[in-house]
């Protein structure tokens, strides 16, 4: 089921969906808009919203403009807010969940969001070998955005690359794997299968 | 028996340290020549009050005047039965707040301790005012939550109670609500209105008189002595009176601005409050509406309406929204609010409505419009837009309440109107956007009261009927008569079960305390009243206008009568009166005028002023002796003269401080105005209203205006108040001293 796509402001039904099926989502409903999670933020100058407003979106049924905010990835885990929450909603699961339904229903792409395409690369290294490998997330990320960005990405960061290489921060060799990567696949396939069959619910 | 004062000077507390006691035995024995001088290491102790009492017993003293610590202290342990006792503060006032073994200190403490000897010489016994039959009977005005409550308790207390109810049926507001904002935990479900069975407790019980489609024509008399006169023509005698007439909705007719009127679905929540006690809530169209919006503040908090929170409004449509809700939980419910405000544990039950999904808008809602349905406009402050919210198809808007402290069905009367005074109004003059409402709302009054200024009670901002939300509650500014519930600030019904016991209590206590000729709050159980000297007076009504509780009435010859059991004690009256024909058996302008000639003065080449403090006893007396707990130094140079209230300042007091040879005066009392701090509500007003006409007065006598000044002074003042006196001791020492002084 994908999440409903309000026609008017103040249109309940995707936040009644976000209550529903995002991680977190009950507790949202207590969120009373105190702003303490924005106050908190420490990387809230680089966000398009606040959480505090995003939440305010959500209730307002502004789906698009909630979906494509760079709000949902640029959150970095502290908790900081979490902690702060006089409602104890988790802000943080929240905001996880909320940019895995943007790339489910096709909203990261919209954005070409940065930090969407870099989480996809850590989740295709997680996935094929069991462990981040500097290296390639890094390469992966770079030319997701063109071969001409990835060049010039990768010029830039070079002195950095090989300071790491230096001091043994980044290998040149194969990439690590796990010890049967097979299961992992195995793993992560029945995780997706489980979750196809559930919807969001699973 | 002939009056016989002993002076008895403690040692204790480093007063035989900083004091030069033998000098001030010399004092009580040259000056006074007083029969009985007695001194004490700890005249506190058990051997000091058995001094003192075994002098009594034997009927060598009478009249002990204890020079120790503060009268506001040790006052269990310097009480003896049927004696009065006079205390001078040459602890507090003396050796704390001067420095020990100073000359200019024991001038002080000796000038103390002559001010009380004085006292004691025109300190009478006060014999109380206890004639005829005095009614227990309480009269409830108002047969809502508040009346019901208010007669239950005082029946529950010993009370016979006469209910008065306008309408046929008791019950008030809230009768046929059937779920109420929830006032025991958790807090979060609404509950069964509590009304009926209070209705049907009241109406079983005997002690209970019911008066339905009744109203007071008159109301005479004095507490415990009122008469009372219903509509019905029957009269009664009653003790007390509780005011409960509770409020109506603010009229939504004039909220055209937020669509009342435009369609049959934007209700008021009264209205909706009906139609969910019917157990079913549509729309015009007969449908169970699917998107509901309330607007709270609908003309609240709003100058161009009511200018005030009516505080329940918030809670109220929290209940009605988590009732629409549950009834179908696909409703979409919003909440309109600018600032959501949940007294008492209504916090927890916001909560629940966001639990119940109701959605909240921070935001004025600008506009309604009635199109293909209904669309609100909304100024959303959280999202930073403007937001048009619809189509909906019911608009709610959340009235406040308007307090019934004037029967709005009656005529106004043409009389009395114009003798409440407007003295009371906590909105500063200076913010002219706030317009308040009318001192008198429309309608006729409710208690019709007798009385020498009007028919009315006297009302506080925005027409309810009280004195001080925070420091007298339920008292109006008329002695017996107390209010409760919405009529004296809006609340709830929890609330008003509260507030209602609250003025069961104080109008057991003046039924009491009334029969005993005693005074209630602030002076309680004072035995003392005015009395008038009629042969002096020349009818100016200067007393009947100016006290502060319509306590004296008038003649038909223009003379002034008091009704003692009205009184409060505060001696405006006397303050008030320009020939000084007022006078209490223990209080009066002789007393304290002879107090102030009492004090040495030095004559000018000795370089030492004397400036009179007279302190308000309520606040800047007690905030003088905290000053010297704190050990805060000041001028030695002052005198200070307690007094009831500034009220009590007769202008002879200054005249005789002056011509005497005092170097200036300082008026120390309570802030008077609109937002006063005055324990008799206007007595420091009418202290610096005369004040301000006495500068003519000084002129003609070559004396410099600026000799007389008023300080205001709260309970809080202990650091502030002595680097004032220092200050003014400054000033009058560059005036130069009184040319008046050694005549």
């Amino acid at each position: 089921m994908t999440a409903p796509t309000p026609s008017r402001t103040y249109d309940l039904s995707f936040a009644r969906y976000v209550y529903d099926h995002i991680d977190g989502g009950q507790r949202l409903k207590l969120c009373m808009q105190c702003g303490a999670c924005s106050g908190s933020c420490p990387i809230g100058t680089q966000m398009d919203h606040g959480p505090r407003k995003l939440f305010m979106m959500i209730r307002a049924g502004m789906k698009e403009a909630v979906l494509t905010s760079n709000t949902i990835w640029n959150c970095v885990s502290c908790y900081n807010c979490v902690v702060r929450c006089p409602r104890q909603v988790p802000i943080t699961y929240i905001l996880h969940d909320l940019s895995a339904l943007a790339i489910e229903e096709g909203y990261a792409e919209a954005k070409k969001a940065d930090n969407a395409r870099f989480a996809k690369a850590f989740w295709w290294s997680a996935t094929v070998f069991g462990r981040t490998d500097e290296r390639l997330v890094t390469a992966r990320y770079y030319f997701s955005s063109g071969l001409g960005e990835g060049i010039k990405k990768g010029m830039a960061n070079q002195a950095i690359a090989l300071a790491m290489v230096k001091t043994k921060r980044m290998h040149l060799g194969m990439p690590h794997k796990v010890k049967g990567v097979g299961e992992l696949k195995a793993i992560v396939a029945k995780a997706a299968e489980i979750q196809a069959r559930h919807g969001k619910e699973g | 028996m002939d009056k016989k004062t002993g002076a008895y000077l403690c040692q204790g507390c480093g007063l035989g340290d900083a004091l030069d006691i033998a000098a001030l035995e010399k004092v009580a024995k040259a000056e006074f020549k007083l029969p009985v001088i007695k001194t004490h290491a700890c005249l506190c102790g058990d051997e000091g009050v058995a001094l003192i009492k075994a002098d009594l017993e034997a009927g060598a003293v009478t009249l002990p005047v204890i020079g120790a610590c503060s009268p506001r202290v040790m006052t269990d342990r310097f009480q003896f039965p049927n004696a009065q006792v006079l205390r001078a503060n040459l602890r507090e006032q003396v050796i704390w707040s001067h420095p020990a073994g100073d000359e200019d200190t024991q001038m002080l403490a000796e000038d103390m301790l002559r001010m009380a000897f004085t006292q004691a010489t025109k300190l009478n016994a006060p014999t109380p005012w206890k004639e005829g039959e005095f009614a227990t009977t309480l009269l409830v005005v108002g047969g809502g939550y508040a009346g019901l409550t208010a007669a239950n308790e005082a029946v529950k207390a010993g009370h016979d109670v006469l209910l008065v109810e306008k309408s046929a049926q008791l019950g008030g507001s809230a009768r046929g609500w059937t779920k109420v904002v929830p006032s025991d935990p958790p807090y979060r479900e609404p509950q069964d209105n509590p009304l009926p069975a209070l209705v049907a407790k009241v109406e079983a019980n005997k002690a209970i008189r019911v008066a339905r489609n009744a109203t007071v024509t008159k109301t005479a008399g004095m507490p415990g002595k009122f008469q009372i006169e219903l509509s019905d023509g029957s009269t009664h005698l009653v003790g007390a009176i509780v005011l409960a007439t509770g409020s109506r909705p603010y009229d939504a007719t004039k909220l055209g601005h937020l669509g009342y009127g435009a369609s049959p679905d934007v209700i008021t929540n009264v209205e909706l409050e009906i139609k969910l006690a019917s157990g079913k809530v549509t729309t015009k169209n007969g449908q169970a509406p699917k998107t509901v919006a309330f607007i709270q503040c609908a003309g609240s908090r709003d100058p161009a309406h009511l200018p005030y929170c009516s505080s329940v409004c918030c809670s109220v449509s929290l209940k009605q929204a988590i009732q629409l809700a549950k009834a179908d939980p696909q409703t979409m419910v919003y909440i309109v609010y600018e600032e959501m405000r949940t007294p008492g544990q209504a916090e927890e039950f916001y909560r629940a409505a966001q639990d119940a999904g109701v959605i909240f808008m921070k935001g004025k809602a600008n506009k309604v419009a009635n199109g293909a349905g209904l669309t609100v406009t909304v100024a959303d402050e959280l999202l930073g837009q403007e937001v048009p919210l619809g189509p909906l198809d019911l608009v709610v808007l959340a009235t406040g309440m308007v307090p019934n402290s004037t029967d709005v069905d009656a005529p106004a009367q043409e009389y009395g109107a114009e003798l409440l005074n407007p003295d009371i109004n906590p909105y500063p003059a200076a913010d002219e956007s706030y317009k308040p409402a009318p001192i008198v709302p429309t309608g006729g009054p409710i208690l019709n009261l007798q009385y020498r200024q009007g028919p009315h009670l006297p009302m506080l901002a925005d027409g309810f009927a009280d004195s001080h939300y925070i420091c007298f509650p339920y008292e109006t500014r008329r002695t017996g008569i107390y209010a409760c519930g919405p009529v004296r600030r809006p609340m709830d019904m929890a609330e008003t079960a509260d507030d209602a016991r609250g003025a069961v209590l104080k109008a057991i206590q003046v039924i009491a305390n009334a029969a005993e000729g005693a005074s209630v709050h602030p002076r309680v159980g004072d035995l003392s009243y005015p009395k008038i000297g009629l042969s002096a007076c020349t009818k100016c009504r200067r007393c009947t206008v100016e006290c502060p509780f319509g306590a004296i009435d008038e003649t038909e010859q223009d003379y002034p009568v008091v009704n003692p059991t009205r009184c409060r004690r505060c001696g405006t009256c006397m303050g008030a009166c320009p020939v000084r024909t007022i006078a209490f058996d223990n209080y009066s302008v002789d007393m304290l005028s002879s107090m102030v000639k009492a004090v040495n003065i030095p004559d000018e080449f000795d370089e030492k002023p004397r400036i009179l403090v007279i302190a308000c006893e309520n606040d800047a007396y007690p905030a003088l002796d905290m000053a010297g707990i704190a050990r805060h130094q000041y001028s030695a140079f002052v005198r200070i003269l307690p007094v009831r209230c500034l009220g009590s300042m007769n202008l002879l007091l200054i005249n005789d401080a002056l011509s005497g040879g005092y170097d200036g005066v300082v008026l120390m009392g309570c802030k008077p105005g609109d937002d006063y701090q005055c324990h008799f509500v206007k007595g420091s007003a009418m202290a610096k209203e005369r004040l301000s006409k006495i500068a003519e007065t000084l002129k003609s006598m070559q004396l410099e205006p600026e000799r007389v000044t008023m300080v205001e002074a709260s309970i809080a003042d202990s650091a502030r108040l002595p680097k004032v006196i220092d200050e003014l001791v400054a000033t009058f020492d560059t005036i130069g001293p009184n040319p008046f002084k050694g005549l």
